[in-house]
């Protein structure tokens, strides 16, 4: 696109932002537009109301002439949308809902000049100028002169800064505040206090800062999970079981299960009243403890739910070690144990290491596990939350205990590259490698399967118990009469007049749905536009872009709750309440994941295809469309699996974001867990659990169908092709 | 229309400290079949890549056909490109692939499907049309390659090492084909390959490079004969560059001092003094004696010819001699008698 | 092709723009924070709607959560009522001006308590139930241990009930905090203390939740769970082999609270609400949600399930002393310091 059209397409866009829809976003909506205060700017400034806005159209005009003349003038249009997005946040910074929030501003517009917050004809001009700033750096020679590329960096820079790193400064300025002003030393203080790093439970009897608590939790998950996985990955790709549809179903489980549901699970199992516990005391005598709530657990809870997505990785990790270098080592002499340990471990090590992360990242910011089965047992996670939530209310301890969460996360990516960095163990090559895999050593093989085939077991039982406790009375108290009543509670449907939904569930049900369906695709378009842009296209602050898209995956979802609700409450940007705001937190929570998997995809993809393109004169929009895209087509269906299940599944984020119309399920079933309705919240999980695997082996047969047409390679047995005779 | 097919002045491309090209001037004539070569690292993809606006320059000025292409995406430049790895799409048919080009310049569907089908036949590919290029052999492959891009009737076609994926037996075809189709379109062709026997075969002109800068640019017979300094004539065919002193030349005959000896070769003319001089293996014919003395250290039949490597005063001489001469030995005596020696000016 | 295409985003835009704050915003709205369970939030909106046809949009959270809310969302508040759960966060929300002064035409009906509270908080809050503290124990556990039935706060710390006492931290569970006021009122700071550090070693768990013991104690996972003694009764009626206990020496309670919130947008009908929500017909609606409170107003039904406050000793409970801010951070610190912070 050129930067002409590009600037003439953002200068009506930002034009009908002024003339059309409302400039405020009122309560009232659009009732009473065009008039009253839902009216677009234009009749605002008619009215004589509003008039520090006046810069707004003059800007417009200053840089129509030029366009209608057919010139892009590139230092003019930065200049003019700079100066039209920065004068819309300034004044709304400036003037406020309650008043002239900066006293600066005061003897210009006095000190009660009110506006509420900005709109859709806000919106649509902000949207105008980003294009017209993108433009001018287009025609000005930025982003290799593509006018749609600088319009991406610019627009997702620009999202990226609204909703990931603005919210993050806020709360994490709290750290700082105390008493409404700013103190290092309270900021020192809630570092440095015992609460997060004591050590006594190493001395005494006591219990550890919850930085220990939460460091030894995450590291035995990560080690423990990543050995799991291996085995399960090891049993998958090498040893000669055909047990690909049992192994998949493990694997997809878990990623689809709802927060705090294995828990309840394992507090049925294992509690002291538990059915185990229970069978073991009559049957051995075991006496009956507690031990389930704590770090076992907890250990427990998180191994359940993250061993699969290790299985995933490894098993990727296994499948991709090239057999002939297997081959090659037993060619000189190597016996299989030794073949696997000096050759096949060592090339293992990065999956190794990639695994092991995600499962410590998954255990740091997992917060409905150690929420339930806790126990004395603190981490991070909830203490931030009931730190906000609690009955002591201070997000300034809050503040300080995420920055130690996001410190233990980022350092965990730190150590990940310091380990791997030294060494390069690429082993594929894109050429076809025709050697036929090693089995497993036996001995291996059987210590394998001696801790996966019981694990399997396990993981069917838990999820067998959370089938089963949907349909009895009440299975915590071992009371098993059959029941619909659970379901009839949560699902009644009526025939009154037509359709009436009775079930308590039904709201939160379609608001996720809702949310989940709309902010899936919208992760995935951008994620993988954002992928395309970082990975494609090289301009000037790429890292910077690509840090701040990947940050959100490090910051704990209570904390973007908490930041959510104090940066986006006040005008000029108000969301609070809205269902927008769900929508808005799922797609920059998810996004890290959907750019990743673009990324991935994208290093799969030869950039020439791309070249090739642009020198047949498509440019990066048609490139995008017709040969980037489709290419990429699983990884765009892997992303919205993915952003879709963590919109029905995620809780600690939105917790804080679900409004009166506007509820989601997982936290509804947290308010059953917290009355103690176990039964209610089974229920309830186990449909989620069949809604998303319906949507997840719907895209699953998708993908199975995308892939690209990559037949056995006929040319290479064909004789040596006809001369060119033009 | 007297503008030249490519303008370069004073291009320079870097890449943080490193300068893939630098302060590169040259015009490429109309209808010519350019060749950029090079040893890998010369910068002689990145100036092709500059050309189709895959890279832009950070100083300096490109013309294509006269007009200012500076600035201008690749998308806007009118040139098409032949890529290494051919960059077929592995989601569309070979139909769709030749069409594509067409369709994203705003032709309409059948139009473009119709020239892309005449495109294809020409060249030979009849038939192919609804395969993926997967289900393509390398050849047909690149054949396809070309279809795509001469489909859009660019103003300047360009090679990214276009052979470099196919075995031995097919690229001399592949690459006369490539030198009949220029000629008979007229088309301007830049052509980039680290292959001195190609780029000699099909180039009507060659510009060497090294380090970012053109070594020299000439005709094939020039820059083979009279190459510019001691890397050019390395890389134009092996040489031996040797020292030696300039006793008198001129007339295309010259008296030489070479290994302490006084010789007589063919020459262009150069100033009396101390030069460097290479000369071609070729060059160098063996006798029992006379010429510069020296003894054979290694002999090697090959078939169509024996060659040497002779230690001799001035150094080591490999020389290439028809097998129909007569044999040396190894540690034989002899004399290398010098047919046609180059004044090297660096 | 195109036409679905078309179709398909129109039907996405749908969607979004109806997430979007609006159009049904209309004049008969009320935005009610409701903090007791869901069972009782649904049919008491129902009945309000029914009673004035005005549309009531409800969020239910808990108390601690949505004091935090109405704290974020100060500036530019989104709720009308903030209506149910115990009584300290509204004191709170009193005190940090977060709640609007009314004084409701139906304060005459009340029971004692209610007005008391009401005026102690400068009639920002206001009664609605009251329900008082105690424990219940899991009855064959008992015997299984052949432990005598406990009657009293002391019998709780005797070494027979060493890790079978459950109650929550009252640093996340206004229940537990009013557990903490109540022995320090009916003891004295210091020997409360004691008496706290002596409990403590019986402790096997302090949960998040107030109401989580209850249940534990239905299930046996615990022998005995310090709660509020309606939550009990609802395990009790649904089955549990639970006893209820009102401890000999007395023992404090809760009022659950109605606060209309400053700024509402919808003044009118919140202060409707409060009257409404006050009424006997409004407070019998809890006994049927299966919530088994003392309703506030004298005419009110009592639930027979519903613990008598005639049977149960009730302390003096000085809501605006133990409910202001800085005497509980001064207490939950000390407790945090001696006595979770002490070996068990």
């Amino acid at each position: 696109m050129g930067a002409l059209s590009l600037a003439r397409a953002a200068l009506v866009c930002a034009a009908l932002g002024l003339l059309i829809p409302p400039w405020y976003g009122p309560d009232s909506g659009f009732t009473t537009w065009p008039a009253g205060e839902a009216a677009p700017l234009v009749l605002l400034l008619a009215r004589g109301e509003a008039w520090w806005l006046w810069p707004l159209p003059l800007i417009l005009l200053a840089c129509a002439p030029a366009l209608l003349g057919r010139r892009a003038e590139g230092r003019m249009l930065v200049a003019c949308g700079a100066a039209a997005i920065a004068w819309v946040f300034l004044q709304g910074w400036a003037i406020g809902l309650p008043g002239t929030v900066w006293s600066i501003a005061a003897p210009f517009v006095g000190a009660d000049a009110t506006q509420p917050a900005l709109g859709w004809g806000a919106t649509a001009l902000l949207t105008g100028a980003a294009g017209l700033l993108a433009a001018g750096l287009a025609a000005r020679g930025r982003f290799g002169g593509d006018a749609f590329v600088a319009f991406l960096v610019t627009g997702s820079a620009a999202l990226l800064i609204l909703f990931v790193f603005a919210p993050l400064l806020t709360i994490l300025s709290a750290a700082a505040i105390e008493d409404g002003k700013i103190a290092p030393g309270a900021l020192v203080g809630r570092f440095a206090a015992p609460e997060a790093w004591s050590l006594a439970c190493v001395t005494g009897s006591l219990g550890c800062g919850v930085v220990w608590n939460t460091l030894a939790l995450a590291t035995l998950t990560g080690v423990l999970s990543t050995l799991l996985g291996l085995a399960f990955a090891l049993l998958a790709a090498r040893a000669k079981l055909h047990l690909g549809g049992a192994f998949r179903a493990l694997a997809i489980l878990p990623l689809i299960t709802p927060p705090f549901v294995v828990s309840l699970s394992l507090i049925v199992l294992f509690g002291r009243t538990g059915m185990v516990t229970e069978a073991l005391s009559a049957l051995l005598g075991i006496p009956r403890s507690r031990w389930i709530y704590g770090l076992p657990g907890v250990l427990l809870a998180q191994l359940l739910a993250f061993t699969p997505i290790a299985y995933l990785l490894l098993e990727g990790a296994v499948r991709q070690i090239a057999p002939s270098l297997e081959e090659a080592a037993s060619t000189m002499g190597a016996r299989r144990f030794t073949v696997f340990r000096t050759v096949t471990w060592p090339l293992l090590r990065p999956g190794l290491a990639a695994a092991f992360l995600l499962g410590f990242v998954e255990s740091l910011s997992d917060f409905g596990n150690p929420l339930v089965l806790g126990g004395d047992f603190d981490v991070l996670a909830t203490r931030i939350f009931f730190a906000i939530a609690g009955a002591r209310h201070d997000p300034g301890r809050a503040a300080a205990l995420a920055l130690l969460l996001l410190g233990l996360t980022l350092g965990a990516f730190a150590l990940q590259t310091a380990w791997l960095g030294r060494r390069r163990y690429v082993t594929v090559t894109g050429k076809g490698d025709a050697g036929v895999p090693t089995p497993l050593p036996r001995g291996l093989a059987i210590a394998c399967g001696a801790v996966a085939f019981p694990w399997m077991a396990f993981t069917a039982i838990v999820y067998a118990i959370i089938m089963l406790g949907a349909f009895v009375h009440d299975i915590g108290r071992g009371d098993m009469t059959f029941t619909w009543r659970h379901y009839v509670t949560a699902f009644e449907v009526e025939w009154f007049q037509g359709l009436v939904f009775r079930g308590a569930a039904w709201d939160s049900l379609f608001t996720t749905i809702e949310v989940a369906a709309i902010s899936a695709p919208l992760t995935a378009g951008l994620g993988i536009l954002l992928a395309w842009l970082l990975a494609r296209q090289s301009f000037p602050g790429r890292r910077t872009l690509e840090f701040m898209a990947m940050l959100s995956f490090a910051i704990p979802g209570t904390v973007v709750g908490v930041s959510y609700i104090m940066a986006f409450n006040v005008p000029p940007l108000e969301l609070t309440g809205t269902g927008l705001i769900l929508v808005i937190c799922f797609v920059f929570r998810n996004l890290p994941v959907g750019v990743r998997g673009g990324i991935a995809a994208l290093a799969q993809i030869d950039r020439s295809l791309d070249e090739a393109s642009a020198t047949m004169g498509g440019g990066a929009v048609a490139t995008l469309r017709r040969v980037i895209l489709p290419l990429l087509r699983p990884a765009i269906i892997a992303a919205l699996a993915y952003s879709f299940v963590h919109a029905m599944t995620a809780v600690s984020a939105v917790i804080f974001l679900v409004s009166a119309r506007h509820n989601l399920a997982t936290v509804y079933i947290v308010g059953r867990v917290e009355a103690g309705e176990i039964a209610l919240a089974i229920a309830y999980s186990s449909v989620l659990i069949l809604i998303m695997l319906a949507v997840v082996l719907g895209i699953d047969k998708l993908v199975g169908r995308a892939q690209i047409g990559r037949r056995a390679p006929a040319g290479a047995m064909q004789p040596a092709p006809v001369p060119v005779t033009a | 229309m007297a503008d030249p097919a490519i303008r370069f002045e004073r291009v320079t491309k870097s890449f943080g400290p490193v300068r893939a090209v630098d302060a590169v001037s040259f015009d490429l004539p109309r209808g010519a079949l350019v060749t950029l070569l090079g040893p890998s690292g010369c910068g002689k993809t990145t100036t092709l890549r500059l050309i189709a606006g895959l890279e832009l320059p950070s100083e300096g000025r490109i013309e294509i056909e006269g007009r200012d292409v500076t600035r201008l995406a690749a998308a806007e430049r009118r040139i098409a490109m032949v890529f290494q790895s051919y960059a077929l799409f592995p989601h569309m048919t070979v139909l769709e692939n030749v069409a594509y080009g067409l369709s994203v310049n705003g032709a309409r569907r059948a139009a473009a499907e119709a020239e892309a089908r005449a495109m294809l036949a020409s060249l030979g590919l009849e038939g192919f049309e609804a395969r993926l290029p997967a289900e393509l052999s390398g050849g047909q492959q690149q054949r396809v390659a070309v279809a795509r891009a001469l489909v859009l009737r660019p103003k300047v076609l360009l090679f990214d090492e276009p052979l470099s994926n196919l075995d031995a037996r097919l690229r001399r075809r592949v690459r006369e084909d490539i030198r009949d189709l220029q000629r008979r379109l007229g088309l301007s062709v830049v052509y980039v390959t680290h292959d001195q026997q190609e780029a000699l075969a099909v180039s009507d002109l060659v510009i060497v490079m090294r380090d970012g800068r053109i070594a020299q640019m000439g005709r094939p017979t020039e820059l083979y004969e009279d190459p510019a300094d001691s890397f050019v004539a390395d890389f134009m065919g092996e040489a031996n560059v040797i020292a030696g002193e300039v006793l008198a030349a001129e007339g295309g005959r010259a008296r030489l001092r070479v290994g302490g000896v006084e010789v007589e070769s063919a020459m262009r003319a150069h100033p009396p003094g101390p030069a460097t001089l290479a000369v071609r293996p070729e060059a160098v014919t063996l006798a029992e004696a006379g010429g510069v003395p020296g003894r054979v250290v290694r002999a090697a039949f090959l078939g169509q010819t024996r060659e040497y490597e002779v230690e001799t005063a001035a150094g080591m001489l490999f020389v290439i001699a028809p097998a129909s001469a007569r044999a040396f030995a190894e540690g034989a005596a002899v004399g290398c008698r010098l047919e046609r020696v180059i004044p090297l000016r660096g | 092709m195109t036409s679905r295409r078309v179709f398909a985003a129109a039907l996405f835009a749908g969607a979004l723009a109806a997430l979007v704050p609006g159009s049904a915003r209309a004049q008969g709205q009320l935005t009610v924070y409701c903090s007791v369970q869901e069972e009782w939030c649904r049919p008491m909106m129902a009945a309000f709607e029914r009673a004035t046809g005005i549309r009531v949009a409800m969020t239910r959270k808990s108390s601690g959560e949505t004091l935090t809310q109405i704290r974020a969302e100060a500036t530019n508040p989104r709720g009308d009522v903030w209506w149910g759960g115990t009584g300290d966060p509204h004191m709170q929300a009193a005190e940090e001006n977060l709640t609007v002064e009314y004084r409701s035409p139906r304060l005459s009906e009340l029971h004692d308590w209610a007005v008391r509270q009401a005026q102690q908080a400068n009639f920002r809050t206001v009664g609605i139930y009251a329900g008082a503290l105690g424990y219940s124990y899991n009855v064959p556990e008992l015997q299984r241990r052949r432990i005598e039935a406990p009657r009293c706060w002391a019998d709780l710390t005797k070494p027979e009930f060493r890790g079978e006492v459950q109650v929550a931290d009252p640093n996340t569970s206004g229940t537990a905090y009013t557990l903490l006021a109540t022995i320090v009122q009916l003891m004295g700071e210091e020997p409360a203390f004691t008496y706290l550090k002596a409990l403590h070693r019986n402790v096997n768990q302090y949960t998040r939740s107030g109401a989580a013991p209850a249940r534990a104690a239905a299930t046996g996972e615990t022998l005995v769970g310090i709660t509020f003694l309606h939550d009990a009764v609802t395990q009790k009626v649904n089955g549990a082999p639970v006893e209820l206990v009102g401890p000999c020496e007395g023992t404090g309670y809760e009022i659950g609270s109605m606060s209309i919130i400053r700024g509402a947008r919808n003044l009118d009908n919140a202060k409707r609400f409060v009257d409404w929500a006050l009424s006997p017909e409004a407070q019998a609606i809890g006994a049927e949600a299966k919530a088994y409170q003392l309703p506030s107003n004298r005419n009110a039904p009592i639930p027979p399930q519903a613990p008598r406050f005639e049977a149960i000793k009730l302390i003096d409970y000085d809501f605006a002393r133990w409910g202001s801010a800085a005497e509980r951070n001064r207490l939950l610190a000390r407790w945090d310091r001696e006595v979770r912070a002490a070996a068990r």
